[in-house]
């Protein structure tokens, strides 16, 4: 040992008297802007989706339930609630994130005695780094699912090409294609609540995920046989609450769906379904062959019922037959829904006329329920100054004309009143056939709502330009012009308003903007009504009504024990809806007929 | 870089040339190669610090890739060389005795991903993790959801909702559930 070794500890003594090197206290430094601290979540913009927590792996997120934060359309209510002890800081969660409200602050130290503390809810258990300016965000340009649909795989025909015929515009995914697009949906699931008839949205897009298409199928019939056809003209408000949205488009459900349908054959999907039970020697009579009746008369026959059902016109399908145009719906994807449903044993009577042909009390005496699902099958008219005349017409009531293979008397100058999917229809219809006929496009769809406010699908309104009818919004009709006893067109006046203070229909006009618009037809597409004539005097009088509309239960009994009704007659119009309310009528009448039977 | 390049590859069998930037590039060398490559760049083109080693699992394709990155201090240029080996037997020859801090490095790799460097010095003894008892965890079949959950308790009072399942009690109670 040298001397400077017994020396050396005691130079370090030279130091005592200089500024630490040191930092004291290193709690209360600031963390680079990135870091990675606790979480901020901003409530309002998060939906619950709880890709968060799928994400998480440390098993760190819980979704919860939040006092003041209502379950809705597009939110489930619930919030992530955090373990600091389990998390790891990885920012997983913030990456994910479909609606940018989570993100982390650069607030990493906080001391606190009670472990419970450091699990919490953020942004509804304050703390003092809620607002903290800096910390990390998930990157404009990492998005989970892709700002955009698959459309380039999904081809439509060209406008030029589908105006000259009725063939259907858009086709359907291939297979890979469709893979795509379903490994966009994040299976958060809180497009099933928005659905109607709570179709099992994620386990069929993870059906197409995994290709197990059979699956695919029985998922679909658990609570849908009509999958084809809504497939291709469902409403699609599932679209409407996809977490996929926040991001960009959403998942195109609807065209998966068509997918799955369009993947199996007519005989697998008839394995798929299976075989009704055993015959329970209950009968059940349903009028009216569309998605309602058809719905309940599907799930009735599984159950084992016999069930037979009267339709007026020559084919089943009713609205989706005869309200909705081919190029959107061919009549073969009606069939082979239809078809199905008929070899669950459902015994479909077409060119019967309830109350002509068979007398709705002999159904009555002959079966153990009636179920009415008649549909709204009658247009409204505008009873404005000249609407009496015979070219003054009624769109249900063309459309049905057409499916029917029937002359229409086609106008070369048309103009059509509404701005709802069935005005989109008819003046598409009358485009084609002037194209057909005459050889150029001129059609007038005037409608009351301005364009950002149409009832129409906005595709419909899109495709409708592209085909060149000419659309005018905010524009309220006033009087068919009559010359020579013959239509020339319609006048019409700017709209002001069309809800009063109270948000009652009551709509106000600029009368000094006045616009004359000709044409020798004037269809009017405002709504419609049910005939509900086939009831008779007597039971009409009998039965309770609300509003224009039967009085039914949740079930759809109606005030006669024996009576039930479904579908648009009772809803409103909308494929979706009348397949949801078939299910919930045939377990009304299920519930009934089989009473006695159980006790 | 490129010139670089056309020097070795008359000398070895390399892959093509990836440039990341103007100073930084990759190139793939047979695992055989590797040492002779190596120490080729350290002795004849000034390539003497190693920065690091590190790997990445190709598990679809049954591979480990290994990324010897070399620095010139002179030219402040790095070069990368990537080595592909079977990902089931896992085992590469050591370099510690080019530089003495490989041994850490592949210290680290036998932990992490369970590549073993035979001779390496203290290559048996544990790194970081203590008492480690799965896979190695950057395996990428490493299920580390799984681990976490049966690794480490949840604290009391914990519970979770599903979204979908959460809606339909709130909204639809009682209606036909739809898949579930």
């Amino acid at each position: 040992m040298s001397f400077k070794d017994v020396l050396s500890p005691f130079t370090a003594w030279k130091h005592l008297f200089h500024d630490p090197v040191s930092i004291r206290n290193p709690i209360g430094r600031a963390a680079a802007p990135r870091y990675r601290g606790f979480h901020q979540n901003d409530i309002e913009k998060c939906i619950g989706c709880g890709t968060c927590e799928t994400i998480c792996q440390n098993g760190a997120i819980d979704m919860v339930p939040v006092e003041g934060i209502q379950t809705k359309q597009g939110d489930s209510g619930l919030r992530p609630r955090i373990d600091y002890g389990r998390c790891c800081w990885c920012a997983l969660c913030v990456d994910v994130c479909m609606t940018k409200s989570l993100n982390m602050s650069n607030i990493y130290t906080w001391v606190e005695s009670d472990g419970d503390a450091f699990r919490f809810i953020p942004g509804v258990d304050k703390k003092p780094w809620d607002d903290a300016a800096h910390g990390y965000r998930r990157p404009d340009d990492h998005q989970l699912t892709g700002p955009t649909r698959l459309r380039e795989h999904m081809p439509e025909m060209e406008p030029e090409e589908r105006i000259g015929s009725f063939a259907e515009i858009v086709h359907g995914y291939n297979v890979e294609a469709a893979k795509l697009e379903a490994d966009r949906c994040v299976s958060c699931g809180l497009c099933v609540a928005t659905c109607p008839t709570h179709m099992a949205i994620p386990q069929y897009i993870k059906a197409i995920r995994d290709g197990d298409y059979d699956l695919g199928v029985a998922l679909l019939y658990e609570t849908n046989p009509f999958s084809s056809i809504c497939g291709r003209v469902c409403t699609r408000k599932c679209e409407s609450t996809c977490a996929a949205r926040h991001e960009g488009d959403a998942i195109a459900i609807r065209w998966l769906k068509r997918h799955i349908m369009d993947q199996v054959s007519d005989e697998q999907i008839k394995k798929v379904v299976g075989q009704p039970a055993a015959p329970t020697g209950r009968k059940v009579a349903i009028v009216g062959a569309g998605p309602a009746g058809l719905t309940a008369a599907f799930d009735l026959a599984k159950k084992g019922h016999q069930v037979v059902v009267y339709e007026a016109l020559d084919k089943p399908g009713g609205m989706t037959r005869f309200g909705i145009p081919e190029y959107r719906l061919p009549y073969d994807v009606i069939d082979r829904d239809v078809d199905v449903i008929r070899s669950v044993g459902v015994d479909i009577r077409c060119n019967v006329r309830i109350g002509q042909d068979i007398t709705l009390e002999r159904l009555k005496s002959d079966f153990d329920a009636v179920l009415i699902a008649l549909g709204l099958q009658d247009g409204r008219g505008t009873r404005i100054p000249g609407s009496d005349q015979p070219m003054v017409r009624k769109a249900v009531d063309l459309l049905r004309r057409v499916t029917a293979g029937e002359d229409i008397g086609t106008p070369r100058q048309a103009v059509v009143i509404g701005g709802g999917n069935v005005a989109m229809d008819i003046a598409r219809t009358l485009a084609r056939l002037q194209k057909k006929q005459y050889g150029e496009v001129k059609v007038i769809l005037t409608a009351l709502e301005d364009l950002p406010h149409f009832l129409a699908d906005a595709d419909e309104i899109k495709e409708s330009g592209e085909e060149g009818i000419i659309i005018l919004d905010s524009r309220g009709p006033q009087q068919v012009v009559i010359e020579n006893g013959q239509v020339t067109g319609l006048k019409t006046w700017k709209v002001k308003a069309i809800f009063d203070e109270q948000g009652r229909f009551a709509p106000t006009y600029d009368e000094t903007d006045e616009q004359f618009h000709p044409g020798t037809m004037v269809v009017e597409a405002i709504g419609q009504m049910a005939d509900t004539s086939l009831l008779g005097d007597a039971l009409t009088e009998q039965l309770a009504w609300q509003r224009g509309r039967l009085q039914v239960d949740a079930g759809g009994r109606t005030s006669e024990a024996w009576l039930w009704s479904a579908g648009d007659m009772v809803r409103g119009p909308d494929v979706v809806s009348a397949v949801a309310d078939g299910h919930r009528v045939a377990a009304s009448i299920h519930a009934a007929i089989t009473q006695g039977v159980q006790q | 870089m490129r010139e670089l390049y056309a020097r070795l590859k008359a000398l070895y069998p390399l892959g093509e040339l990836t440039e990341q930037r103007k100073n930084l590039a990759f190139v793939t060398v047979p695992a055989a190669h590797l040492r002779d490559t190596l120490l080729h760049l350290r002795d004849k083109e000034g390539f003497t610090h190693l920065v690091l080693l590190t790997a990445v699992d190709w598990l679809e394709e049954g591979q480990f890739q290994l990324t010897y990155l070399l620095n010139n201090r002179a030219l402040a240029c790095d070069l990368g060389l990537r080595v592909l080996i079977q990902r089931d037997t896992a085992t590469m020859e050591s370099i510690h005795d080019l530089w003495p801090t490989a041994a850490t490095y592949q210290r680290e790799l036998r932990e992490m991903f369970g590549i073993d460097f035979p001779g390496s010095p203290r290559i048996e003894e544990e790194f970081i993790l203590e008492g480690w008892n799965s896979i190695p965890p950057y395996r990428r079949d490493f299920d580390t959801l799984k681990y976490a959950q049966e690794a480490y308790a949840e604290r009391p009072g914990r519970v979770t909702h599903d979204p979908e399942t959460h809606m339909r009690l709130q909204m639809y109670p009682g209606q036909h559930p739809a898949g579930k």
